[in-house]
């Protein structure tokens, strides 16, 4: 029970941690909180069903057109709606969360209510560590997950698109100082952000079918693991990921199951409290 | 002679990687014009927002009348007597001049009666000569304009000691004999203390008594300000190497 | 002046009067969408108190006023309690709930309450889905209505009482000394500090007040629909007072008014044609959001504005109201 809840636990909090990503990067490069992240992880669930079921396509490539299709809808939504309200933090707020509203109708008139759920990449169960059955489509999830941070980080680390993200969510008036073009910056950070959400869209959509209203606790959880990890801190965010999957899921077999989501709000409420920069955050800003 | 009105001790503050303030030690004497010059970036407007609440300082503390006011919040600070001006001026765009100039008089006089915060916001405004303005909306002032309104929102928070953070930009030479005349007239009719970032060399030439000058986050030399410009280590760091 | 000023005020009571004969004339089902309307009123102007004039942004309106109706609603079904003391009884608790939050968050900032009110909303659904046993769930609390006799023409005008307190404590706040400082925090919070505004208590009043009054018109609408579901604190309700304070005018007087009018009375329409209305209002409020952000009031204002000039003098700046 216990190692099992752990596992759940680590799956679910990569995966969070991941969703998060998109949502801290957004924020620490532009001060912007998208509050239709999580229909953009829908969104690429939709797609992977579309075009693994409906188009035949291989379940990986499918994974893949998904994210870089979510990756030029969320750079045409910043070019559109997100760019002109910069410096009013208000209707950007206000913008992204009718944005929410719009996508979740639209996905309910094209797909309906039901849940979609594209096909595994893998079959059967492996026993793990000789303590239980594991659902092999869950293992692969929580590889899958950890390659993409893997490279996200090393994106950060080694390319100079990465460079440009920590110089700009550091100092964003020195970075523009030093040349860098804050605009594009901003546009390709968006998109990244929304592909980040994509990649756990598609990831977890095999083992959690996606439903038009779905998208709001994910998005929730990512907003929770943001602040927990400290708002913009990337670092941060991972740990705050696998924090609220292992807490969720332990708290779920162990206290109460209809109150597994409230755990992260008390959280919540406690980092807010207690250290309102998060884990990881710098205490000044 | 008498303690200093505002103190700095040892103030440091440190953004992330960068030293902006290290170890900086300062005295504005009650009813005195004292002028902050530096090169840019050497942190004269990190001291302003030390000292008006904007931010803590990392390290260090500022005495204002004896008493420590290191870390309090912005307002509070405004309500012990400072009041300071924004280098790129901050006014309620959507907000008539006289609006604008109500907010302060009504948090210093709070649960008055409206006639007599009005009033002080009426004189406030005239007194840096807007009152034909009044019912203008601030977002269409002009430069010059904004930045008299901003010094007519200090005053109607009737302070003792004034901020000024560059209010000569984009005056022509005329309007700066104008303004100096007006800020020594705050000081000898209000009795006002004022310290004040300026570029204007001229300005500062004449109307400050006293000159404090930062280089690279450090001070770099005090004293009256003729001495202060002849001075080698004041003119080198202005040139540069 | 004076002249303009008492006429003006002949008017605005002519046009209430009229407005509360008006359900005379109408059947039951026109009725019913005054009420709701009126209820949308409230609503919208006390959200628009919190975003429009000091700049906050709450996601959990909704959620307030679902404390507020579900507050009440238990107290009536399962306690016995009179529904009128349950309606201020949900008020307070709205009330206070507003207060905690407000604190808790609104010190860190904007984004940080928008992102708190979410929550809320949230935890809010998932005590009501598991604690069905008190809340009956997604199947509706029943409750008691608030006369011992159901009449849509009183329910009329407990609403339009209830809507114009509404207004009236918005109209009091933002045109007291008060007002001054919500405004001058939301134009520059930087700024109003500088100048002895004290932004977090300024914010936190705000919050409270406004959380308070969605409370009351949560209450009062669970006893008029008679069944208390968590449609009330949903997000679709929120969107939808966001929506009306959005397109109506956000930041003005009457914009919500106008608003809630507005949308209410088009979704019975759209209605006919199946469940579009969320989608409809969704793409008319993100290009008003976009390309008009004072909405309808702010449409209506800049053309007015230019057509008197035009006509006064073409060179004259724009006298202020």
């Amino acid at each position: 029970m216990l190692a099992l809840s752990i596992t759940n636990g680590l799956v679910i909090g990569i995966i969070y941690a991941l969703t998060a990503l998109g949502v801290s990067l957004v924020v620490g490069i532009m001060n912007v909180i998208n509050f239709a992240h999580g229909e953009f992880y829908i969104l690429a669930g939709y797609f992977s069903y579309l075009f693994a079921h409906t188009m035949g396509l291989d379940p990986v490539v499918a994974m893949v057109l998904s994210i870089a299709a979510v990756f030029l809808i969320g750079i045409v939504v910043e070019y559109t709606l997100i760019r002109p309200t910069y410096g009013d933090d208000l209707y950007s707020l206000i913008l992204t969360f009718i944005l929410s509203i719009v996508m979740q109708s639209t996905f309910l008139l094209v797909f309906g209510p039901f849940p979609n759920k594209p096909p595994n990449w893998v079959k059967g169960a492996t026993n793990v560590f000789g303590l239980f059955l594991y659902g092999n489509q869950r293992l692969a999830a929580l590889i899958a997950g950890a390659a993409v941070i893997a490279l996200f980080f090393a994106m950060l680390k080694l390319t100079w698109f990465g460079r440009m993200i920590r110089a700009t969510s550091q100092d964003r008036e020195m970075a523009e100082l030093n040349g860098i073009n804050t605009r594009r910056l901003n546009m390709l950070s968006f998109g990244m952000g929304c592909a980040l959400a994509a990649a756990a869209g598609v990831i977890l959509s095999p083992v959690f079918p996606v439903t038009p209203s779905a998208g709001v606790p994910v998005a929730l959880t990512a907003f929770v693991c943001v602040v927990l990890g400290g708002m913009g801190s990337m670092w941060g965010c991972v740990a705050g990921g696998l924090v609220l999957g292992l807490v969720e899921n332990l708290g779920a077999a162990f206290v109460s199951t209809g109150y597994k989501h409230v755990f992260m709000y008390l959280i919540l409420i406690l980092v807010l409290l207690i250290r309102p920069s998060g884990l990881f955050g710098r205490s000044e800003t | 002679m008498d303690v200093a009105l505002l103190q700095g001790r040892g103030l440091s503050k440190r953004f992330g990687g960068v030293q902006a303030l290290e170890e900086v030690d300062f005295e504005v004497q009650a009813g005195t014009i004292v002028g902050l010059i530096g090169p840019n970036g050497a942190g004269k407007t990190t001291l302003f927002n030390i000292v008006a609440g904007t931010f803590p300082p990392s390290s260090g503390v500022v005495l204002f009348g004896g008493r420590t006011i290191t870390g309090m919040p912005a307002f509070r600070i405004c309500r012990q007597g400072i009041a300071r001006t924004f280098q790129v001026t901050r006014p309620f765009g959507e907000m008539t001049c006289l609006e604008n100039v109500a907010v302060a008089a009504v948090n210093r006089h709070p649960g008055c009666p409206k006639e007599q915060w009005m009033t002080l916001a009426r004189e406030s405004l005239a007194a840096v000569g807007l009152e034909a303005l009044k019912d203008t909306a601030a977002k269409h002032l002009n430069v010059v304009q904004k930045k008299r309104l901003e010094i007519a929102r200090s005053l109607a928070t009737e302070p003792t000691l004034l901020m000024l953070d560059e209010v000569l930009g984009g005056l022509n030479t005329q309007e700066i004999q104008e303004a100096i005349g007006f800020i020594r007239r705050l000081r000898d009719d209000r009795g006002l203390t004022v310290f004040w970032i300026e570029h204007v060399m001229g300005a500062i030439m004449q109307a400050t008594e006293k000159v404090i000058v930062l280089d690279q986050g450090r001070v770099l030399t005090v004293g009256p300000p003729r001495e202060v410009v002849a001075d080698e280590r004041v003119i080198h760091a202005y040139l540069g190497d | 002046m004076d002249m303009r000023m008492t006429k003006n005020r002949w008017l605005l009571a002519a046009g209430l009067v009229a407005f509360a004969l008006l359900p005379w004339g109408l059947g039951v089902y026109h009725q019913h969408i005054m009420i709701v309307s009126l209820f949308y009123v409230m609503m919208a102007a006390s959200w628009n108190l919190l975003a429009g004039y000091t700049g906050q942004v709450s996601f959990g309106h909704a959620a307030f006023a679902g404390i507020g109706a579900y507050a009440s609603g238990i107290l009536a079904a399962k306690a016995g309690v009179n529904p009128w003391v349950g309606v201020a009884a949900g008020t307070l608790l709205a009330a206070i709930f507003g207060f905690l939050v407000g604190i808790l968050c609104l010190k860190l900032g904007g984004i940080y309450l928008s992102l708190t009110t979410l929550g809320f909303s949230e935890i809010l659904h998932i005590i009501i889905n598991n604690e069905y046993e008190i809340t009956r769930g997604t199947m509706g609390l029943q409750v008691p209505g608030l006369l011992s006799e159901y009449s849509k023409l009183a329910y009329f005008y407990i609403f339009l009482a209830g809507a114009l307190l509404t207004l009236g404590v918005v109209y009091r706040l933002i045109h007291s000394d008060l007002g001054l400082n919500f405004r001058a925090v939301q134009n520059d919070e930087r700024a109003a500090a500088s100048l002895g505004v004290d932004v977090v208590k300024v914010r936190v009043l705000a919050f409270t007040v406004s959380s308070a009054l969605a409370g009351m018109a949560g209450a009062l609408y669970g006893h008029y629909l008679l069944l208390i579901t968590p449609q009330i604190p949903s997000l679709d309700q929120q969107f939808l007072v966001l929506s009306m304070t959005v397109i109506g005018g956000m930041g003005s007087f009457v914009g919500p008014v106008i608003g809630a009018f507005g949308l209410e009375i088009l979704s019975e329409y759209i209605r006919a044609y199946g469940e579009y209305h969320v989608l409809a209002f969704g793409l008319v409020a993100l290009a008003v959001a976009r390309f008009a952000p004072r909405g309808m009031v702010g449409i209506f204002r800049s053309v007015w504005e230019r057509r008197r000039q035009a006509a006064v003098h073409p060179s004259l700046p724009a006298e202020s109201p």
